[in-house]
Formats: C-alpha cells, structure tokens, sequence
C-alpha cells in the first residue's frame, strides 16, 4: 500500500517536471536550427510560474463548464499518465484494458476543452473546438488500432500496459518486425497530430485563422492558462512515453536508475525526432489533415494484418 | 546479428510503406522525392543480399553491380531528369484528382489485403518470408498501376511506370535471390529508354496544348 503510493507520487513529480522540460527543449532545437538564439529551455517553467501568481479573467457569459475544464482537463491527464509509467517498475496499478481508458481519459479532457471552447460564445474558440474534434475523430480510430495491435502481439497477449511493457522488454531484438515499423511510423504520425505539431497545427501561434489548439485556449488567462498549458505539455510525454516504452524497449528492464537515465535520453531522443519532423514541414491546409490521418490509420491497419496474417 | 530474410523483409516493408507515402502525396516535387527514398531503399536491399552472398560464398555477386546500377540510374539519373522536366513545366500541384487522397489510400490499403489473400492461395509458396516478400512486391505494383490511373498529369504518370517497374523488381530480387545479369541490365535500359521517351513526350505536349493535363489530350492539332 504505501510502496503504491510512493511510486505513484514518484510517478507524478518526474511526469510534471520533464512535461515542460520537453515543450522547451523542442522549442529551444527548432530556435538553433532557424539560426536564431530561443529561449531558454526551462522558459516553460517559468511562464507557468507567472501565470500562477496572475488573476484569472472569467467572461461574463461563462458557465461553469469553463471554470471547470481546465481541473477537469488536468487531472484527467495526470490519471492516464499513471497508467502508463515512465519505467515498468514504476507501476502502482494496472488492469486489464486499461489501454483503452488512457485513450479515453485523454478524449474526457478533450472533449471537455471543445465544450469550454464553445461556452463562451467566442467565434474564434468555436472554431477551435470544431477542427479539433474533426481531428480527433480522425485520428483516435488509428491510436486504439496501433494499441490493439500492440496488445495482441504473441509477446504480450493483453491489452495492459502492465503487460505490454513486460512483452517488450524482453532483451535482445526481437520486437523489430514489419508489424512493429509500421506501427511505429503511424504512432509517429498520430503523436504529431495530437500534440498539436506543425504539419497538423502550430503550437506557436496565437493569432492565426489556422491555428487549433491554441484556439480554444483563448479565452483563458492565469492559472487556468497555466493548467491547460501544462496538461498539454503532460499530454505530450505521455505520448512520448508511450512511444519510448512500447518502441524502443532497451533497457527497461534494467536497475531503477539506469532505467530512469536511459528513459530521459530515450524522451530527449524523440523530442529531437519530433522537432526535426516539425522544421522540415509546413503546416498543412486543414483539409490536408485527413490525408495524413488516412495514411496513419491504414499503416495501423496493415500493421494489424501483418501481425495477424503472418504472425510477424 | 539480423538474419538475412529479417533485414529483407523489413526493407520491403519500408518499400511499401514509402508507395503509401507516395499515394498521399499530391506536389510534383515529393512525388520525385518519395519515388527517391524507395529507389534508395530498394538499392539498400540489393546490397544488404549482395553483401550477404559475398560473406557467405567468398565470391562476387552480382547484386552488388545491381545495388550500383540502381543508385545511379533510380537514384541520382531519372529523378534529376523529372526535376528539370518539372522546373520546365509550369504547373507544381496536382489539384483535380479522379479520386481525393483519403479514399485512393484506403483503396490501395485495399488492393495490399487482396493481394495478400491472393498470394495465401498459391499452394507452393513454403515459408513465411516468401509470402511475405511477395505479397509486399505485388501490391507495391499493383500500387504503382492504381497511382498511374488516379494522376492526371503525365510526371505522376512516369512515376507510376516507374513504382510498378520498382515492384517487379523487388518482387525478382527478394524471391529469386536476383535474376541474372543480363536479364536485369536489360530491364534497365528498357526504363531508362522509356523515361528518356516519356520525358520528351512531356515536353511536347506542354508545348504544343499549354498543359500537360491528360485530358486535354482529345482535341487534334496539326
């Protein structure tokens, strides 16, 4: 019982001190590659800081809705990233399918932020709210098919991550398959898209007709903005975690300390990934989005066939 | 470390994967670049099973001169070439299509499955790789077909010509361990004459109809 909750705190201070670490690493490579200086790395923590201490501006026409997404947003986030740890030995609880609840706990958040979006009236929040649930509804189907397919795999056999991380962790090579790779390049493409990167959306704008996520958070200020930014950030390394644990399997099963230092090089790694893909790319028409989401769900669904067909 | 057929099978993998890139694009120029990256692939291929054969036999084999041969004519040469076809022509997106990108990529998802199908049937195919192998090879041509017939303009054309001629190269390559030599150098100056023939024929037709859109193609002219 107390080793559950030792480990669950554990859990929570290295998800929220790494979120904005990574936000501002990504950030801070995009900087150096466009020649210019950025800011610095930790500049996450900092804005956060600021806007804790600021007041928060509620609209006159807000329901309670808006007040409450952005608790509501947080904490559901910080449940599913308990359910997907940053090394295995970190896992306090777990059951059987609980794969499918994280993808679902994610969506109650979003599905929360476009209500928020649409409560106070703003035509520009609405906006947001509406792309990104057309988004979502893009890209959701392909998560839970690359999930299913992961927990089908003869290695792991349930649908836990408890499980999953056990099957893949097992030394050697034997995860590669043509299975895993194009599980791999469509989890690439769903992470893009739903961490609001730049060839779906881009995090670094505030005032265009193109943006979506940053959209619904408009209206927000204080520390209901600094909720919401760091759910995002939160929501990010989840996914990055997801990627670092089921994909890239090495050492996880190693001493805690090694675990954790090859966990954080393993983040640092995809973030630099990630930011790669995002100067190489430019954001795309919103109605280019399905193309991508297309390509993504059908490499999930080859990947399942694949796995399924050939056993490989 | 990797067994031969592992690596393979992963680079035909990565192969069909680069033909659904290919289907999702719509620019001229990623079209070059994509169709690129799978002839590297495809080199790769090549010289991974001429690297492997030389280890194992301690003699030269000749997928090593086809891994060369690849890298320079489906790598450095044909692509060049669409790239200055394209600079010449004036048009870079490809807007109208008979289908839109969604539903071309389901339908080549579609085209894989039944491929794979197909291919289960054939009682003498032994071995998991083969199949596996094969089935990547014929969808990449039947792909590269369905990608010839979704593209009005004629570079997408060439491109399918060229991604169908990738599949059947692959598909010899990986089940038969290489065709000999003659045979594939042969192939190859056959792609190579029809490109060189293709890419002319682009010219022409941009100048004489203003367009390269094959549907403007009904009307004569003398």
């Amino acid at each position: 019982m107390f080793q559950g909750i030792v480990k669950i705190v554990v859990q929570l201070i290295i998800t929220a001190a790494l979120a904005p670490l990574v936000s501002g690493i990504i950030k801070k490579l995009k900087a150096r590659v466009q020649h210019r200086k950025g800011a610095s790395v930790f500049q996450g923590y900092f804005d956060l800081l600021k806007l804790f201490k600021k007041d928060v501006v509620v609209s006159h026409n807000a329901s309670w809705i808006f007040t409450a997404t952005p608790y509501i947003y947080f904490v559901s986030i910080l449940a599913a990233s308990l359910f997907v740890p940053a090394i295995p030995q970190l896992f306090s609880f777990g059951f059987i399918g609980d794969a499918v609840l994280v993808v679902y706990l994610i969506a109650i958040g979003r599905f929360f932020m476009a209500l928020s979006g649409m409560d106070t009236g703003s035509t520009f929040t609405g906006m947001g709210s509406s792309r990104e649930m057309m988004i979502s509804a893009l890209i959701e189907p392909s998560m839970m098919l690359v999930l299913f397919t992961v927990g089908l795999n003869p290695l792991v056999g349930s649908l836990s991550f408890q499980a999953i991380y056990k099957g893949f962790a097992a030394p050697g090579w034997g995860f590669v398959s043509p299975s895993y790779l194009l599980l791999l390049i469509s989890m690439l493409i769903i992470v893009i898209a739903e961490t609001a990167r730049i060839p779906v959306d881009d995090p670094s704008t505030h005032l265009e007709l193109t943006m979506v996520h940053e959209a619904m958070l408009l209206e927000y200020s204080g520390r209901h903005l600094a909720l919401m930014e760091i759910s995002a950030s939160i929501k990010q390394l989840l996914l990055i975690t997801v990627i670092c644990n089921v994909f890239i399997p090495f050492g996880s099963n190693a001493g805690v300390i090694q675990a954790l230092g090859l966990y954080v090089l393993k983040v640092l790694v995809i973030s630099g990934v990630i930011a790669v893909i995002e100067i190489n790319s430019v954001k795309l028409r919103l109605f280019s989005v399905p193309n991508h989401a297309a390509l993504a769900f059908i490499l999930a669904v080859l990947g399942f066939m694949s796995s399924f067909v050939f056993g490989r | 470390m990797f067994k031969l057929e592992e690596i393979l099978n992963i680079l035909s993998m990565l192969i069909l994967i680069s033909a659904f890139i290919l289907v999702a694009n719509k620019r001229v120029n990623s079209y070059i670049k994509t169709f690129r990256l799978q002839s590297m692939l495809l080199a790769a291929a090549a010289g991974t099973l001429g690297i492997y054969h030389m280890a194992a036999e301690r003699k030269f084999d000749s997928a090593i001169i086809m891994c060369l041969l690849i890298i320079l004519l489906k790598v450095i040469f044909i692509p060049g070439m669409l790239n200055r076809i394209c600079k010449r022509v004036e048009y870079k997106v490809e807007k109208d299509f008979f289908i839109n990108i969604p539903i071309s990529i389901i339908i080549c998802c579609g085209l894989a499955i039944l491929v794979w199908y197909v291919i289960s049937l054939i009682p003498d195919i032994k071995g998991a790789y083969e199949i596996m192998f094969l089935t990547n090879s014929i969808s990449l041509v039947m792909i590269g077909l369905f990608f010839m017939i979704s593209r009005k303009k004629a570079i997408g054309q060439i491109i399918g010509f060229l991604v169908i001629e990738n599949g059947m190269f692959m598909a010899a390559l990986l089940t038969t361990f290489g065709m000999p030599m003659i045979v594939e150098i042969g192939i190859f100056f056959d792609v190579l004459a029809a490109v060189l023939i293709m890419g002319v024929f682009v010219f022409r037709i941009n100048e004489s109809f203003d367009s390269i859109d094959i549907d403007k193609l009904r009307n004569l002219r003398g």
